[in-house]
């Protein structure tokens, strides 16, 4: 196991831009060839992918969230449309007119006013 | 050496070949995917992007009640059911779910329907609820499917139907609100295109994403009090059901704003049945659609318009003989026998034609009705309190009626000797009702209006006071005047039927009926009309009634009288206006 040692000299920039860094860089000796760097980016690009993919997949598990909550959401403004129709036919002049509660009341005499 | 020139050549073919397959790749590639890019661009979209409207919902229309809104027209989602006869595995399954389920709205020949075997689309029910739909979906029929459908609902059935008109199956409002405001009401789709799965659920990849939500139509709140129209159109029926009529029409106003608090009109019908509807006059608004003669009515009008000017007092005196003539034609009283020196107010109290001609004749010269007397009453009919023209109430279908100016061929003496006392002349309810208003209110004329605010994110937003559209129509002092004289007109004949410590006035109507082929008038038919207003220091409401039918002799003082009276007596009540003294 060997390594050399090489010593280089910098431009007064590149001195400026890494004040705090080594001057002295060590090189190591195993070299990747074109084949290598050909699978490696292959790689990356694999993974990327797979990241993508995987982000999409969980972008598209919300869709499906949402979907189910807007169905949810509909169901019950349906709901609550139906409701307040009940509502509003239960409350409806007929109705009341027709109910117990009316049938039994009678017209007044009578009207006094109190001068407030 | 040899070896290495095979190798080489064959290396060579090799990749001749090779690049020629490639070359077809990239020929077929570039084919598809630039020549061809549009066509199957189209195709994906057509699979993967989803485009729907979404509809926006219909306003509500709400009445108030003791000044709060409360709901006339909604909206209920109900389905359309369908069949798919070609692919239904069991019809008996169908037959008896469908009959169990949704037996009441099913047609009448669903069973064959079913047996359409070459048809792919048969309606076999409508107006099913969610209800029923979520039950026959439970049964997971084969070839059976939903369409949503909105329908408009009617809490309170056929109350104020003229007024709020319907709407069909087009989804288009006609008749009324409905038609006038249908713009309004209906609202804006809005749309939504997106990328599907299989399933149709919308995906958010994809910059082609578009979602406009749908803008509501607006929640209309009418000036109309359900109360106060509830009794008027039972008050209505219970005359026409006393007096014989037909057709009949009530309208109270609100004479300090020109609101519209009530508008009836018998017959009726239930707006969600519309298409049960056989008579389509029954859709009309008679009290903005229909112009005839007011009758008496206009006499009040008339009497103002003297006073305004200046040519009479209601203590004033004329000559009556029961009869005047004017160009040659003899105009009479309905009622005889009141002749001799009389004043204005009994002209008034009894309704006397030949008082009001005078009135007319006072205008001019004192003896003839002249030019000048005919363009001052046109100034006060038509300008002031605006009879023969449109109001613009917020109404569909409203008719102007007619009023003919001094300058046109009809317009002569003999015409402005009837118009005096209400014949001559076409005007709607409407009309009449609001020229009366700006004449007892001290001379504002405010344009009727039925809206009065807006349902804003479940608040009530009332809409500004109206304002009138013109001061001064006449003097206060008229206006005063002819309080007192109709007040004393009531007084002396009917005060009796009044509650105490109000002051109510009014006048009676009876209208002939011109003939269809314009000659002259009907001897077997008139329309019963009253005109009153009722409150303390000042007017809190007017009253108009109108009773009509064919064949029928129906009189103001007898058949139209009474329903005012009965509505007023009621309303004083509701209103809950003190009395005075």
């Amino acid at each position: 196991m060997s390594y050399q040692q090489n010593n280089y000299y910098v431009s007064r920039r590149q001195q400026n831009w890494s004040r705090n860094q080594n001057t002295t860089r060590y090189t190591s000796a195993v070299k990747l060839g074109p084949v290598t760097h050909t699978i490696l980016v292959a790689l990356m690009v694999a993974v990327l992918g797979l990241i993508y993919l995987t982000q999409a997949t969980r972008a598209t598990g919300y869709d499906y969230e949402a979907q189910a909550i807007d169905s949810q959401i509909a169901e019950l403004d349906q709901q609550k449309s139906e409701l307040e129709i009940e509502n509003a036919r239960l409350t409806a002049l007929e109705t009341i007119r027709s109910s117990s509660v009316a049938r039994e009341m009678t017209t007044p005499a009578s009207t006094e006013y109190v001068n407030q | 050496m040899k070896q290495t020139v095979l190798y080489t050549r064959r290396s060579r073919i090799f990749a001749t070949i090779l690049l020629l397959i490639v070359s077809i790749f990239v020929v077929r590639l570039f084919y598809l995917q630039v020549i061809q890019h549009g066509h199957y661009a189209a195709l994906a979209d057509q699979e993967q992007l989803k485009k729907e409207r979404i509809p926006a919902m219909r306003g509500l229309i709400y009445a108030k009640s003791d000044g709060k809104p409360s709901l006339l027209v909604m909206n209920e989602t109900v389905y359309t059911v369908f069949a798919d006869p070609a692919i239904i595995k069991d019809k008996q399954e169908v037959v008896d779910v469908m009959k169990r389920v949704a037996g009441g709205n099913l047609r009448t020949d669903f069973e064959a329907l079913l047996d359409k075997t070459d048809s792919r689309y048969q309606i076999i029910a409508t107006k099913v609820t969610r209800l029923q739909a979520d039950k026959i979906k439970e049964e997971g029929l084969s070839g059976v499917g939903f369409q949503a459908v909105s329908q408009r609902v009617y809490p309170e059935g056929s109350l104020a139907a003229q007024v709020l008109g319907f709407v069909n199956g087009e989804g288009e409002g006609l008749y009324g609100l409905e038609g006038y405001m249908d713009a309004d009401l209906q609202g804006v789709d809005g749309r939504l295109e997106t990328v599907t799965d299989v399933s149709d659920v919308p995906l958010t990849i994809g910059d082609r994403n578009v979602r406009e939500p749908a803008q509501n139509g607006d929640n209309i709140v009418l000036t109309i009090d359900r109360n106060i129209q509830s009794y008027a159109e039972q008050a209505l029926a219970a005359g026409l059901k006393r007096t014989g009529a037909t057709n009949g029409s009530v309208l109270i106003m609100d004479p300090t704003s020109g609101e519209i608090m009530a508008m009836a009109n018998l017959p009726t019908y239930n707006p969600a049945e519309y298409f049960k509807v056989t008579d389509v006059a029954q859709f009309n608004n008679n009290a903005i659609s229909k112009p005839y003669e007011p009758g008496s009515d206009v006499k009040t009008l008339t009497m103002a318009t003297g006073i305004d000017q200046g040519v009479v007092k209601p203590e004033d005196t004329f000559l009556n003989t029961d009869a005047i003539e004017i160009d040659g034609w003899t105009i009479g009283n309905a009622t005889k026998g009141k002749t001799g020196i009389i004043s204005f107010q009994t002209a008034l109290t009894w309704s006397l034609n030949t008082g009001f001609v005078t009135v007319a004749q006072r205008l001019g010269d004192g003896k003839t009705i002249t030019r000048s007397a005919r363009e001052t009453m046109y100034q006060y009919f038509h300008d002031r309190f605006r009879l023969g023209q449109l109001t613009g109430i917020e109404l569909a279908n409203e008719a102007p009626g007619i009023l003919y100016a001094p300058d046109h061929q009809e317009g002569n003496a003999i015409r402005y000797a009837t118009m005096a006392f209400g014949q001559g002349l076409d005007a709607t309810l409407v009309q009449v009702t609001a020229g009366f208003s700006a004449m007892i209110n001290g001379g504002s004329y405010y344009t009727p209006t039925i809206v009065d605010g807006y349902v804003v994110d479940n608040s009530y937003d009332p809409i500004d006071a109206p304002k009138p559209v013109e001061s001064g129509v006449v003097k206060e002092s008229t206006s005063d005047s002819m309080r007192a004289m109709m007040e004393t007109a009531r007084a002396s004949s009917f005060g009796y039927l009044d509650r105490q410590g109000y002051k109510i006035g009014g006048k009676t109507g009876t209208s002939q009926v011109a003939r269809e082929d314009g000659r002259g008038y009907k001897d077997d038919e008139s329309i019963a009309t009253y005109l009153g207003y009722g409150g303390t220091d000042m007017p809190e409401y007017v009253i108009m009634v109108s009773l009509s039918g064919e064949g029928r002799e129906l009189q103001g003082a007898r058949d139209a009288l009474p329903v005012f009276t009965d509505i007023s007596n009621w309303i004083i009540d509701y209103l809950k206006i003190q009395p005075k003294g």
